[in-house]
């Protein structure tokens, strides 16, 4: 071919590819390969130029494609250094390495041991690979971006993928991809949790501050960072910090810079802090977080529906009241400062909680006083409010003292389940007595009003009754409040014969007089037909009641089998 | 934590060199591994047709030959053109890296993609019913057997491996008791690997017969009737020295 119609061939191709190629075939063909491969076809309306297409048979290079959504905007070329390596954190989920290997606590043939039980039923545990692991990616060190690779499966299954690259010489190579990872881009940033969004997301109407989200989750980390303070120096670094900061609003860059170096679970703490700080120089209270204790864990942990009868029986726990009234006064003066809006009601819902231990009563009488008034909410929050409480009396004892520890930040509809929780835990022995009020059901009344009918009752709390009360006088106040506003029920009289208002069947003498005459039955009898779910009274005041009636009747005596029957002739 | 990391080469990244990424029918990829020479498999045309880019591909000759399992002549030959349908890399960025045993690099971003399809031929769909009916076979198939099995299960009067084992015992012979001093240091040197033995792993290593060895046992250690390790011997507590070395041992005895 002369040379000019190889330059000719030149420009005809260089036209071509300068219209919509790729920018590496304007590269080489502007370079020197128009020599080597091109061989140009017979026809001028089609002009193509022809690659030779190699497949390298050394394959000791794995190809593999880093996928990122275009959202994320990135791009390989600002970057300035990376590293990568594989996200190992899934090794112990797979290893079993809890016995030591030879040595001390070790048993001779242990491992064999276990292998052949594990074949023996048919265990089979998927091994750790280290190929599928995702990876981690580290963009511009420190302060670049993180993202996190995970492989994909199903890429080689059914066709495969190639790499063609273009040689220096034209031709092209063809690399078969070996895996294909989907890089998403890590958050830096503090995150909820999926519980703690879900709560969020239920208040979205009622908090106005969206800051205060945040920090409250720092608080409650901080207070549980306290609380492994003896174990851990990671607590002891957040109890330093904090004395450090105590009420000061500084911005500590440099410290969480440190903070993250060391360890990267402290540095989501240095970050918690540096927000924290800057949060703080929107809001406010600081030294809160010193008494919020770890209330939220154990509340949220014994979170479960129960049925009627659940807690028959339950032993009452009155000892909660000196706490409570310890952590009234320090908490009173904090709730004082801060925002407006939120505050102000959060305030008041604080201070329900502080003085939870005798109030049970007051507050449902009040609600009750407030639905009659007319409010509607939904009936939900109402019904899980009374769920938990009877839930929650299970949970934990020691809950009613952590939560006393309410912060005024803590979300005023965790108030509603919480004051039920924690009233629950205080031990009351109101079990299947949820009947009475009809009123319940009709739904509980909006967060501020009720707050602000708690409030009027805080006068009353401090001095009232002392948890001492007999569960029937307890229930018995709770009862005539809603009756008093409604007049839906008799009024009760406080006398070991209370009637409740809405049951099937009434520990009365009569009704004794009448099994007693039918045929002699034992004590034990009685009680099984004065069932506490139907009478709506506790198992003690079914057996006081039953005893005056007893004492009252004085029926006869008979001994039929080895038992004691109690029989009437009239 | 970034320490463990290892760094990416960034060099050809830098040049902005851009890549494909094709996808290429199955068969066509193991024609490709049975490439010989420096690879070669087939030529890239990439036209310009009625305004549109065009890129096909075309197999070389040698490789459309296929083989097919069985009986079958390969009759059958895969076909040869590949028209290339062009895609947008559009939703996804996607760069390429590759690992060695020791490095990871940065190749290159994907500018185009690319789907491989055959151009439909009969010879196209002759493969293709080749590669159903192949796909169809189940994997586990009855036959029928012209004679009974007979060699299995025959009666024998002594299996060879019960015979290997009466044999291995009348060598070994009973047990017999050492000398105490050497069955200690059996023991000492026993439980510094492991803390916790089974009697019979003792018996096994030591040799001994069982009455014996507990009898020492019962000097030295001690036994564990419940817990995580149940009924496993361990020394006693003034004989452990599970971070020290041998030194000790030997002091403690005795």
């Amino acid at each position: 071919m002369s040379a000019l119609q190889e330059q000719r061939k030149c420009s005809v191709v260089r036209m071509q590819c300068a219209c919509s190629y790729s920018c590496m075939f304007s590269q080489v063909i502007n370079g020197t390969s128009c020599s080597a491969v091109m061989t140009s076809l017979g026809s001028s309306s089609s002009s193509a130029t022809e690659y030779v297409v190699r497949v390298p048979k050394n394959t000791s290079k794995k190809y593999n494609i880093m996928a990122f959504n275009a959202g994320d905007k990135v791009s390989c070329s600002t970057w300035t250094q990376a590293r990568m390596e594989r996200d190992m954190s899934n090794r112990r989920i797979y290893g079993e390495e809890e016995t030591p290997d030879g040595a001390a606590g070790s048993e001779f043939g242990k491992k064999q041991r276990e292998e052949a039980r594990r074949k023996k039923y048919g265990i089979v545990t998927k091994e750790f690979k280290v190929e599928d692991q995702p990876w981690i990616l580290k963009v511009n060190g420190k302060a670049g971006r993180r993202f996190k690779g995970l492989k994909k499966g199903g890429v080689t299954e059914n066709a495969s993928y190639y790499i063609f690259t273009q040689c220096a010489d034209g031709a092209f190579e063809a690399f078969p991809v070996h895996s294909w990872y989907n890089f998403t881009p890590q958050a830096k940033h503090r995150t909820l949790t999926a519980e703690e969004a879900e709560e969020e997301w239920g208040r979205r109407n009622k908090v106005v501050n969206h800051f205060s989200i945040m920090l409250q989750r720092r608080l409650r980390q901080q207070e549980q960072g306290e609380e492994e303070e003896e174990e851990g120096e990671k607590g002891g670094k957040k109890k330093k910090k904090k004395g450090g900061r105590g009420g000061d609003l500084r911005i500590h860059d440099l410290e969480d810079d440190l903070e993250m170096s060391s360890d990267e679970s402290d540095g989501s703490n240095g970050d918690d802090d540096e927000a924290k700080s800057k949060a703080k120089q929107d809001k406010g209270p600081k030294g809160k977080g010193k008494k919020k204790k770890k209330k939220k864990g154990s509340d949220l942990e014994g979170f479960e529906d129960s049925d009627d009868g659940d807690f028959e029986g339950l032993e009452v726990d009155y000892m909660s009241d000196e706490s409570s009234s310890e952590e009234e006064e320090p908490e009173k003066p904090k709730p004082s400062k801060g925002e407006d809006v939120p505050k102000g009601i959060d305030e008041m819902s604080e201070s329900e909680e502080e003085s939870e231990e005798e109030n049970k009563n007051e507050e449902d009488g009040k609600e009750e006083e407030e639905e009659e008034d007319g409010k509607k909410t939904p009936v939900q929050v109402e019904k899980k409010k009374k769920k938990d409480s009877s839930g929650e009396s299970d949970s934990s004892e020691d809950s009613d003292i952590e939560g006393e520890a309410a912060s005024a930040l803590f979300m005023k509809k965790r108030t509603p389940p919480k004051r039920g929780g924690v009233r629950g835990s205080a031990g009351s022995s109101r079990t299947g007595s949820r009947p009475g009020t009809p009123s319940i059901d009709s739904a509980a009344t909006s967060n501020t009003l009720r707050a602000a009918a708690n409030k009027l009752e805080q006068g009353k709390r401090q001095t009232t009754v002392p948890s001492s009360e007999t569960p029937a006088t307890k229930r018995l106040k709770m009862e005539p409040s809603p009756q008093s506003s409604s007049g839906k029920s008799t009024p009760q009289p406080v006398s070991g014969k209370s009637t409740p208002s809405s049951s099937d069947v009434l520990l009365t003498e009569d009704a004794v007089r009448r099994y007693l005459i039918r045929k002699p039955m034992t004590t034990k009898d009685l009680l099984k037909k004065f069932q506490t779910k139907r009478t709506g009274l506790s198992s003690e005041q079914t057996v006081n009641v039953l005893a005056q009636i007893l004492k009252r009747l004085n029926p006869e005596r008979k001994n039929i089998n080895d038992k004691m029957h109690f029989y009437l002739t009239e | 934590m970034s320490d463990k990391g290892q760094d990416v080469d960034l060099t050809r990244a830098k040049q902005n060199t851009g890549v494909w990424l094709v996808k290429v029918p199955k068969y066509l990829s193991q024609q490709w591994e049975k490439a010989s020479g420096r690879g070669e498999v087939g030529k890239l045309k990439i036209g310009k047709a009625q305004g549109k880019t065009a890129v096909s591909f075309s197999l070389n000759e040698e490789l459309t030959v296929v083989q097919c399992s069985g009986e079958k002549v390969s009759s059958v030959r895969s076909p040869r053109e590949h028209p290339f349908t062009i895609q947008t890399v559009g939703g996804q960025s996607l760069a390429v890296f590759t690992e060695t045993s020791d490095k990871l690099a940065l190749e290159g971003m994907v500018v185009q993609r690319a789907e491989c399809r055959p151009a439909v031929s009969e010879s196209y769909m002759k493969l293709k019913k080749l590669q159903i009916e192949e796909s169809t076979k189940p994997l586990r198939f009855s036959q029928k057997l012209e004679k009974a099995v007979t060699t299995n299960y025959k009666p024998v009067s002594n299996h060879s491996h019960n015979v290997e084992y009466e044999k291995r015992k009348k060598e070994e012979g009973k047990r017999a008791r050492a000398d105490k001093q050497k069955v200690l240091e059996m023991l000492f040197s026993a439980f510094e690997k492991h803390q916790y033995y089974n009697i019979r792993d003792l018996v096994d290593i030591t040799k001994q017969p069982v009455i014996y060895l507990k009898e020492i046992l019962r000097e030295i250690g001690v036994y564990n009737s419940r817990g995580p390790h149940k009924s496993t011997w361990e020394l006693k507590p003034e004989y452990r020295h599970y971070e020290e070395g041998q030194e000790d041992e030997e002091e403690k005895m005795e």
